[in-house]
């Protein structure tokens, strides 16, 4: 446990009870207007402050955290698991699904995965959550498979895998039971930054108004929202220190995962 | 010519001293084989004497004299000094000890870069004249090529151009022929050979392989967990080993070799 | 030059394919362009006139291989919301995005290649894990809060420049000075990225046999640098950079939006609202062109450093 993995799990930890607490509960109820003045500065009434409609923008964050967070791990949750079947099929057979797969996958990822997901967007359809977490869901799948696929392909031929093959054991067996929990260490730090990655995506997309729109108000589409009302600028620095803080959180992780595996302190 | 007192090196991530109070002679124009097996400390010695010990992260003390000049403790600029000019090195696997982006020629020469005023005409001349001392054929095109694209007998050849183009007083050689195949092996411990006795150059040659140590040089140093267990000259350890490690080191040479290279 | 004009080759292959892709995809799902320009005045009459106008009447491959012609003659269709020919509504928004994208790159590059330096140089020492904290914290700040934040600071209270009103680039000076903030946003994560990973790079080659070679030699640490490991890190760090100028695309589309500035990025957002499919469908493959560019680019410059990469292999 070093330093970084410390730091990023009590920040996330925290940021996590948070949200969750958002989406059960409050102080003001985030879409309600004039809950107490306009454009009021941070006090202890209101944390972060309210907007010019009068309504609490501590809790209207709090609630599009919570959106962002859904939609990030739901991306992560596709791209990941999509990713690792994908990488791990191809890495372990090889073949020519695997060359043909990988030239894709070399294309693809060339690409920044924001312009992917606009594409596939437009393709589906603006405005939409469940199109959001589709789009990032899909454009994320190219870079989890690389990963996976190096990691399997390095142990395909490790001996204590060969030892299973000559025990019978199955393909799926040696898959799941003895390479794929030696690949954790390289797929969890690859968690942490694809989940950064989605929640900065999604933030792009709903600040462009192409991504989330209300009443699923995500802290991207705040953000612009907050951008027309600058004359209250603790709606701009409250959003988006929530988005910085998460991805640093979460950063931290990835950062103390990747020196841990290293075995620097 | 280089004294060694009292070496002793630990590092900050060992329990044990790698070198645990090692002292060393070699005379001038001697070459001094160093055997022992991996972890016996053999290559600490030489990395002490090159300058190349990683000082932050080790202990080390004793003095390694080197004409009399002390470079164990010496400040850096002074140890850069003798780098090149009085001692050169060989290590062990010349395709990574390369520079893989930079030309044989400008390898070869760098030490004239480093240590003299001459002129791109002389280096060059220089080095192609070094690249023919090491007998590689057509020096000129040798020159002109990156180390990928030669083989480890070649490199090696390069390697050692490298460290003698300035004729310098001691030669190093980590290990030189290890990673060689057999017959380019003896290539290079011929060549040595000549080297030696044309310019009197000292060397240290440190190896595992007895064998390779017998051809090459007349009196041997073996050493074991850092310490020197045995020295003297190469036929009498051979022949009538002191100590049981040397006499298990030559126990496990394969007996019709031994037979083989007997005079 | 042989391994220069074979990548070349590529380069052109793979635009073919990605055009195809894009012109495919979106021909798929564009549904019927005439209806869609006509809008509620469609009759059955004026749709079928309109089809034979657009040729849309043509086989699919045939339409196909016009639109790539057009991106030579200047000719990339009609935009279905402005009614006007793609090429006249981005022709001068190209030159915008290509001014805010290279500004991006020369701020990253002259920050973070001394800065990276300079982190190497100091690894492993006392403030070492606070400079990877703000170094993390840098990489999750996105380009439009610190957008947002410049144009609030420089602009709505120091006056610095207008929010919101781009001076065009006739007036050069201040239009520079205008994507400069845009282009601090853009670039601060990725110089975060950059430091690190030139950190990473520059570490990993300083343990390698040839800097000992180096040292044994006589060099000092800054010779060192110079005449061996700098050379060593470029191939990763050219790549690397290539990878940037992809991501420097992918900021301008939410940055421009931030600072209202004309550009590409702009136009798609926009595009892609109003499914104005002709218009997305010629930005995407003009930045699509910008990716794979930077990437040949790259993959040339390494080929002139490292003699290895020269030899077949995908070359």
């Amino acid at each position: 446990m070093n330093g970084y993995l410390r730091v990023g799990l009590i920040l996330t930890g925290f940021l996590a009870a948070l949200i969750l607490l958002g989406m059960f509960w409050t102080p003001y109820d985030p879409q309600a207007m004039s809950v107490g003045p306009k454009l009021a500065p941070p006090s202890l009434q209101h944390l972060m402050g309210t907007d010019k409609f009068g309504r609490d923008i501590f809790s209207r964050v709090l609630q599009g955290a919570g959106t962002t967070s859904i939609i990030a791990l739901s991306t992560v949750a596709i791209g990941a698991v999509c990713g690792t079947a994908v990488g791990a099929l191809t890495g372990y057979f090889g073949g020519l699904a695997d060359e043909i797969l990988m030239r894709l996958n070399d294309a693809l990822t060339a690409f920044p995965s924001i312009l992917l997901a606009l594409v596939v967007i437009s393709i589906l359809g603006p405005g939409k959550k469940r199109n959001v977490i589709l789009a990032l869901g899909l454009v994320f799948i190219p870079s989890f498979a690389r990963i996976t696929r190096t990691a399997f392909a390095s142990l395909r031929d490790a001996n204590y895998v060969k030892s299973a093959r000559l025990m019978g054991a199955s393909p799926a067996r040696i898959l799941l039971v003895h390479i794929l929990p030696n690949t954790v260490s390289v797929l969890l730090p690859a968690v942490t930054i694809g989940f950064n990655n989605a929640v900065l995506a999604e933030a792009s997309m709903s600040f462009l108004c192409i991504g989330v729109t209300p009443p699923d108000a995500s802290l991207g589409y705040m953000l612009s929202e907050a951008q027309g009302m600058l004359n209250a600028p603790w709606y701009v620095i409250g959003t988006g220190l929530m988005i910085v803080l998460m991805v640093f959180g979460v950063g931290l992780i990835g950062e103390g995962l990747q020196r841990r595996d290293k075995g620097v302190a | 010519m280089l004294e060694i007192r009292d070496l002793h090196v630990k590092f900050h991530n060992r329990d044990r001293e790698a070198v645990a109070g090692v002292s060393l002679t070699i005379h001038d124009g001697e070459i001094l084989g160093l055997v022992g097996e991996s972890g016996s400390g053999k290559s600490v010695t030489a990395m002490s004497v090159a300058g190349l010990l990683p000082r932050k992260s080790c202990d080390y003390s004793g003095q390694v004299l080197l004409d009399g000049t002390e470079l164990l403790h010496a400040d850096r600029s002074l140890l850069r000094q003798v780098q090149g000019r009085d001692m050169g090195v060989v290590f062990q696997e010349p395709m990574t000890a390369m520079d893989p982006l930079m030309k044989i020629g400008h390898q070869v020469e760098e030490v004239l870069h480093i240590h003299t005023d001459k002129n791109k005409q002389e280096r060059r001349a220089m080095a192609l004249e070094a690249l023919a001392a090491v007998e590689l054929p057509e020096v000129e095109v040798v020159y002109e090529k990156y180390p990928h694209e030669l083989s480890g007998g070649m490199l090696q050849r390069a390697m050692i151009a490298a460290a003698i183009i300035q004729r310098p007083k001691l030669l190093l050689l980590d290990e030189p022929t290890t990673a060689l195949d057999v017959t380019i092996q003896a290539q290079i411990l011929e060549l040595l050979k000549k080297l030696n006795r044309e310019s009197g150059m000292s060397m240290l040659f440190i190896s595992h392989n007895l064998n390779v140590v017998r051809k090459l040089c007349r009196r041997v140093a073996v050493m074991q967990r850092g310490v020197l267990v045995e020295e003297g000259d190469t036929e009498e350890v051979f022949h009538d080993p002191q100590h049981p490690y040397t006499q298990r080191l030559i126990a496990a040479i394969p007996t019709r070799k031994r037979k083989e290279d007997a005079p | 030059m042989k391994y220069a004009a074979k990548r070349l080759l590529m380069l052109l292959v793979t635009m073919v394919i990605v055009s195809f892709l894009a012109f495919l995809a979106f021909d798929l799902i564009s549904g019927d362009p005439a209806t869609a320009m006509l809008g509620t005045q469609a009759t059955p009459e004026s749709v079928a006139a309109l089809r034979e106008e657009l040729g849309l009447n043509r086989p699919f491959l045939v339409r196909y291989g016009e639109w790539l012609l057009g991106f030579f003659t200047g000719n990339l269709g009609t935009s279905y919301n402005y009614k006007q020919p793609v090429w006249d509504l981005i022709g001068t928004k190209v030159m915008v995005t290509l001014c805010l994208s290279v500004l991006s790159f020369l701020l990253i590059t002259m920050v973070s290649i001394p800065l990276g330096l300079w982190s190497a140089r100091r690894a492993g020492g006392r403030l070492d894990g606070v400079r990877t904290a703000v170094n993390q914290l840098c990489m999750a700040v996105p380009p439009f809060f610190t957008g947002i934040l410049l144009s609030w600071v420089f602009g709505v209270m120091l006056h610095w420049f207008v929010p919101g009103s781009f001076p065009g680039l006739e007036h050069f000076g201040s239009a520079l000075k205008y994507l400069f903030f845009a282009a601090v946003a853009i670039a601060i994560p990725r110089i975060a990225m950059t430091v690190r990973m030139l950190r990473s790079t520059i570490m990993s080659e300083m343990q390698k046999d040839y800097v000992r070679t180096a040292i044994s030699r006589g060099n000092d640490r800054g010779e060192v640098l110079r005449r061996h490991v700098l050379k060593n890190a470029l191939v990763p760090v050219v790549t690397f950079l290539a990878q940037t100028m992809a991501e420097i695309v992918a900021g301008s589309i939410v940055v421009e939006q931030v600072f209202a500035i004309p550009g590409l990025g702009r136009m798609l957002v926009t595009s892609i609202s109003n499914r104005d499919y002709p218009t997305v469908q010629a930005i995407v493959v003009i930045l699509a062109f910008w990716v794979v560019l930077a990437g040949t680019v790259a993959d040339i410059v390494n080929q002139c450093i490292d003699p290895r990469l020269r030899l077949g292999g995908d070359a």
